[in-house]
C-alpha cells in the first residue's frame, strides 16, 4: 500500500488528481493561505481519478465548518493582532547514529533559518550527538557553518535533551526529533503561539506524515497518528470537561515536535532521564514534562501552524515495538507521577483504569474488524502497559544510575 | 460533606464589532458566561473559567471563534449549517452540505450576515401588540416596561394584563407609563390572562413577554421578521439569562433554560410533526412562553390558550400545546435567535422546587389534553412509557450519585408528573 500526500491550497483551482500504478489512495494536507486547515486520507484503487468536483465535495464535507471559520478568523484577526519581537531560540536536534535523517531535518530547518534583509539568522541550531557509534553525524555537521554540534555520551534520548539546555543560552529552547522534517511555516507558526501566548511556557505543534507508501506507515496513520487537530488549544490549570485532565499527558502534542521557554525546563529540572532510555524510541519523556509545565502551573499552547512531517516506522515489527514502548512509557510515566505528584494519585489510579478498559475496548474493536490496528498492535501496546505498570520506572532508574556512573 | 459558597457567574455580553478585549479574571465570580453579538445579532455563548482567565483578545477569539461559526454559517449559506430539529427515534431528510465555491469565495462573512439579516422585510400586515402578563410583581414589571420604551421599532401598543392582584401596585406602576394600556382580569390564571389581552388587543401580530423579562431593543423588529414566510403562525425567539447570581439561577440556565441550538433558527413544521407524531410530539421545543408571537388570525381558526393549562392552573405548558395545534393544523412555528429577550431567572432554590413541579405537571395535563383533542397516541406513549424510564433512569442515577445539581429536584418533579394526571381528570 502507497499512498500519494498532496497539498492542497483551498484558494486556488483544484486539481484533476490520477493515482499511479502501485498507489493505493490519496492524503491531502488542505491549506487556506499557506495555512494548514485539515487532512484527509482515503483509500482508492490504482488508477482512479479524481476530478476536481470529487475532491471539492469531500472538502465540504469534512471541512466545511473549519473553512468557515478560517473565513471568520481572518475577518476579525486585524483587531486582535500583537507586535512583541520575539525572544532569542535553539532549535536542538537529538539524534542517534542516522546521519542521513539528521541531513534531512536540517535542510528544511536551513532554509528557514535564511537571515531576512540585514538581520542575523532568526534561531540556532544545535545537533546533539547521542552516544554515536561513528563520526559520520559529526562530520555532516562539520561541514554546515550555521549549525552547532555537540556530543552527549550517555546513552537515552533525555540525557540528550538535558544536554541541549545546558548548552544552550537562548530564552527559548525547541526540540526537534531527527525523523521529521519542518514545514515552510513552522517557524512562523512558533512564533504566533508566542505572539499570541508569550505568558506560555511550552509549545507543541502538529504533526503530520512524511510519507505513507508502506502499510505500517498507513496504518499509523489511520489509528490518528500524531495528529492532535488543526485549532489552537491553551491548556491551563483545568480543562472543563476532562476529568483526567492534566494526567492523560498525550493530549498535549508529541515530543517530536515540542518548544519551552528554557528558564522553566531549568527550574522545573530539565527531563527525567529515566524515561525514553534503552532505545531510540520516544516513550514518557515528553509526557512527564509537559505534566510537570502544566502542575507547576504554567501554561502549554498546541498550535497547528507549528507543523512538522515526522517519517512513521516503515516495516511492521518496528510499529509494533513503537506501540510496545508508547504502553511502556505512558505507564512509567503515570507510575512516576504516582509518586511524585500525590495529590494527583485518585486521577492517576483512573487514569490507569481508564486506560486499560479504553486498549480492551480497541482490543475487542479490532478481533471484530472494527479498528484500525490489528489486534497483535494493541496486544503489543497492552502489554508495554503492563511492563511499564510494575516495576519498569524503577528498573529505569537503577539503569541511569548505572549509565551516570559509567561515565562519571 | 462540607458546604462551599456559591460563587456566581458574570454574564458578558461582548459585541464583535466593537473590537475585542483582554478578558481579565474576576475572583468575585466562578466564571464569566460570555454571549457573543455582532452589530446586535447573538452568534453564540461560552462559558470561560475564571482560573482559566486572563485571556488575551487573541486567545479570546479562539476560544470564541468555533461557538461562533455554525451559527454564521447558518445565516449566510443556503445549506451545511442548519440546526438539525430536535427528532429522536425518527429520520427527517438530512441538511446537505454547502457549495465549495461559495464557501470558499465567501469574504467577511460577518459583514456580510448582518447585511443580509437587514434585507429581510417585514411583512406589511405586521402590527404588534405586546401583551405582558402579570401578578404581585410590580417591581419586576418596571424594569419590564423600561426596557420595552427603548425597543427600536415601537409596536402598535403594550397591554398589560393585572392578574387576580391583591393591591393596586402594578395598577399604579402602569400608569408611569402613559403609552401602556392596563388591564385588570380578576379571574386568576395565566392562560385566562393572555386570552382577556389577546380579545383586547388590536395588532396583526401578538407579542407576549413576561414581567421578569427586559427586551433587547430590536425585539420586536426581529419577530415581525420572523413572520416574512406566511406559513409562519408562531414566531419565538432566543431567552438569555440577565444574570447568573445564584445557585438556582444556574441550574436552571443549564438545565431547562432553553433549546439547545440557540444560536440557529429553526422551522417547525408538518414534517416535523409527522416525523415525531409516533412519538409524542416535542412542542416545547419550539421556544418560552417569555418570548413568542403569534398571528392573531391564528386564534380565530384553532382557539386561544387552553384555561386549564398555564401558571395559576395546571402549571405551564399553555404554550407548548398552543404550538402543538398550529403544528397538527399544519402550520408552521420559527424559532428566531435575533429575537432576544433577557430573563431573570428565579433565584431560590425553594422556587427552584416548585417551578419543576409546576413544569411536570403542566406537562403531563398538557399531553393528556393533546391526546384527548387529536388521539395522537404518541402523547401516551410519551406519559407512560417515555416518561418512566426517563426518570428511572435519573433515579437511579440519582441514587448513585446523589440528588446533587440537575437530580436536586428530581423527586419534585415525579411528584408533579402524578399530580398532573389528577389534575387533568379533576378539570377534565
Amino acid at each position: 500500500m502507497t499512498y500519494r500526500i498532496v497539498e492542497i491550497e483551498v484558494t486556488e483551482p483544484l486539481p484533476k488528481l490520477v493515482l499511479k500504478s502501485g498507489e493505493t489512495g490519496f492524503a491531502f494536507l488542505l491549506r487556506r493561505k499557506g495555512r494548514a486547515i485539515g487532512f484527509l486520507m482515503r483509500s482508492y484503487s490504482e488508477g482512479t481519478i479524481l476530478c476536481p468536483d470529487m475532491l471539492s465535495e469531500w472538502i465540504v464535507q469534512d471541512l466545511k465548518t473549519k473553512l468557515l471559520q478560517e473565513n471568520i478568523r481572518e475577518e476579525l484577526l486585524p483587531s486582535v493582532q500583537g507586535h512583541l519581537s520575539f525572544p532569542s531560540l535553539t532549535v536542538a536536534i537529538c539524534t542517534k547514529d542516522r546521519p542521513d535523517n539528521v541531513d534531512r531535518c536540517l535542510k528544511a530547518l536551513l532554509k528557514l533559518q535564511q537571515p531576512r534583509g540585514d538581520r542575523p539568522p532568526q534561531f540556532q541550531i544545535l545537533v546533539v550527538d547521542n552516544a554515536p557509534s561513528n563520526d559520520r553525524t559529526q562530520n555532516l555537521v562539520a561541514s554546515l557553518s550555521q549549525v552547532c554540534y555537540v556530543q552527549e555520551p550517555k546513552p537515552g534520548l533525555d540525557f540528550a535533551r538535558n544536554r541541549a539546555i545546558q548548552e544552550t543560552k537562548t530564552e527559548l529552547l525547541a526540540f526537534l526529533d531527527d525523523d521529521v522534517v519542518v514545514d515552510r511555516h513552522w517557524f512562523d507558526g512558533l512564533v504566533e503561539a508566542w505572539q499570541e501566548n508569550p505568558d506560555a511556557a511550552a509549545f507543541t505543534g502538529l504533526v503530520l506524515p512524511y510519507e505513507l507508501v508502506t502499510d505500517a506507515q498507513i496504518l499509523f496513520e489511520r489509528r490518528g497518528g500524531f495528529r492532535r487537530g488543526f485549532e489552537k488549544i491553551r491548556y491551563g490549570k483545568t480543562l472543563p470537561g476532562n476529568p483526567l485532565y492534566p494526567c492523560g499527558a498525550g493530549i498535549f502534542g508529541a515530543g517530536c515536535n515540542m518548544a519551552f521557554r528554557r528558564d522553566v525546563l531549568l527550574h522545573l529540572g530539565g527531563f527525567d532521564e529515566a524515561l525514553d532510555t534503552g532505545s531510540p524510541l520516544p516513550g514518557g519523556g515528553d509526557l512527564d514534562i509537559f505534566y510537570r509545565v502544566i502542575r507547576a502551573e504554567y501554561s502549554l499552547v498546541y498550535e497547528p501552524q507549528y507543523l512538522v512531517f515526522h517519517e512513521h516506522r516503515r516495516e511492521y515489527d518496528k510499529l509494533r515495538r513503537q506501540y510496545w514502548s508508547w504502553g511502556l512509557g505512558f505507564m512509567a510515566f503515570v507510575v512516576k507521577s504516582y509518586h511524585t505528584d500525590p495529590l494527583q494519585r485518585s486521577r492517576l489510579r483512573w487514569l490507569i483504569k481508564w486506560w486499560f478498559k479504553y486498549q480492551y475496548h480497541n482490543l475487542k474493536q479490532s478481533l471484530r474488524g472494527r479498528n484500525p490496528s490489528p489486534p497483535a498492535l494493541v496486544w503489543a501496546e497492552i502489554w508495554g502497559g503492563i511492563v511499564g505498570l510494575f516495576g519498569e520506572y524503577g528498573r529505569s532508574q537503577k539503569r541511569v544510575e548505572q549509565i551516570r556512573k559509567q561515565f562519571s | 460533606m462540607k458546604a462551599t459558597p456559591f460563587r456566581p457567574y458574570k454574564v458578558l455580553n461582548l459585541e464583535l464589532s466593537e473590537g475585542i478585549p483582554e478578558l481579565l479574571p474576576d475572583g468575585r465570580y466562578q466564571g464569566i458566561f460570555l454571549v457573543v453579538w455582532w452589530h446586535r445579532i447573538p452568534l453564540g455563548a461560552l462559558e470561560i473559567l475564571t482560573q482559566n482567565s486572563p485571556l488575551s483578545p487573541a486567545q479570546l477569539t479562539q476560544q470564541i471563534l468555533p461557538a461562533i461559526t455554525l451559527p454564521v454559517g447558518d445565516r449566510l449559506l443556503e445549506h451545511g449549517f442548519k440546526a438539525s430539529l430536535p427528532v429522536t427515534k425518527a429520520q427527517l431528510p438530512q441538511d446537505f452540505p454547502p457549495a465549495y465555491s461559495a464557501l470558499i469565495s465567501l469574504q467577511n462573512p460577518l459583514q456580510k450576515l448582518s447585511q443580509q439579516l437587514e434585507q429581510i422585510q417585514i411583512p406589511p400586515q405586521s402590527s404588534v401588540s405586546v401583551i405582558i402578563c402579570t401578578r404581585d410583581r410590580p417591581e419586576q414589571l418596571q424594569h419590564c416596561l423600561r426596557s420595552l420604551q427603548n425597543l427600536h421599532h415601537q409596536p402598535t401598543e403594550i397591554l398589560v394584563v393585572d392578574n387576580a392582584p391583591s393591591s393596586d401596585a402594578t395598577k399604579n406602576v402602569v400608569a408611569q407609563f402613559p403609552a401602556v394600556r392596563y388591564l385588570l382580569e380578576p379571574q386568576p390564571g395565566l392562560s385566562i390572562a393572555r386570552n382577556t389581552g389577546i380579545q383586547a388587543s388590536v395588532g396583526d401580530l401578538i407579542a407576549f413577554t413576561d414581567d421578569d423579562v427586559e427586551v433587547h431593543p430590536d425585539w420586536i423588529f426581529r419577530l415581525q421578521q420572523g413572520f416574512h414566510d406566511p406559513r409562519v403562525m408562531a414566531v419565538t425567539g432566543l431567552m438569555l439569562p440577565a444574570e447568573l447570581d445564584s445557585e438556582a439561577q444556574l441550574i436552571f440556565h443549564r438545565g431547562v433554560g432553553g433549546p439547545g441550538w440557540k444560536y440557529r433558527a429553526l422551522v417547525f413544521d408538518s414534517e416535523f410533526f409527522e416525523a415525531m407524531k409516533p412519538f409524542g410530539v416535542p412542542a416545547w421545543f419550539v421556544g418560552a412562553g417569555a418570548n413568542m408571537a403569534f398571528r392573531r388570525e391564528v386564534f380565530n381558526k384553532i382557539g386561544l390558550f387552553d384555561e386549564r393549562l398555564g401558571a395559576g392552573a395546571s402549571g405551564c405548558s399553555e404554550d407548548s400545546e398552543l404550538w402543538y395545534r398550529i403544528l397538527a393544523e399544519g402550520w408552521h412555528c420559527r424559532y428566531e435567535p435575533a429575537a432576544v429577550v433577557f430573563h431573570y431567572h428565579r433565584k431560590e432554590l425553594e422556587h427552584l422546587q416548585e417551578q419543576s413541579f409546576q413544569y411536570m405537571r403542566g406537562h403531563v395535563t398538557a399531553l393528556l389534553i393533546q391526546f384527548a383533542k387529536y388521539h395522537h397516541w404518541g402523547n401516551l406513549r410519551r406519559l407512560f412509557v417515555a416518561l418512566p424510564r426517563y426518570y428511572s433512569r435519573l433515579l437511579w442515577n440519582a441514587l448513585i450519585k446523589g440528588f446533587k445539581g440537575r437530580n436536586m429536584t428530581l423527586i419534585t418533579e415525579i411528584f408533579g408528573c402524578f399530580s398532573g394526571i389528577g389534575f387533568y381528570f379533576s378539570r377534565r
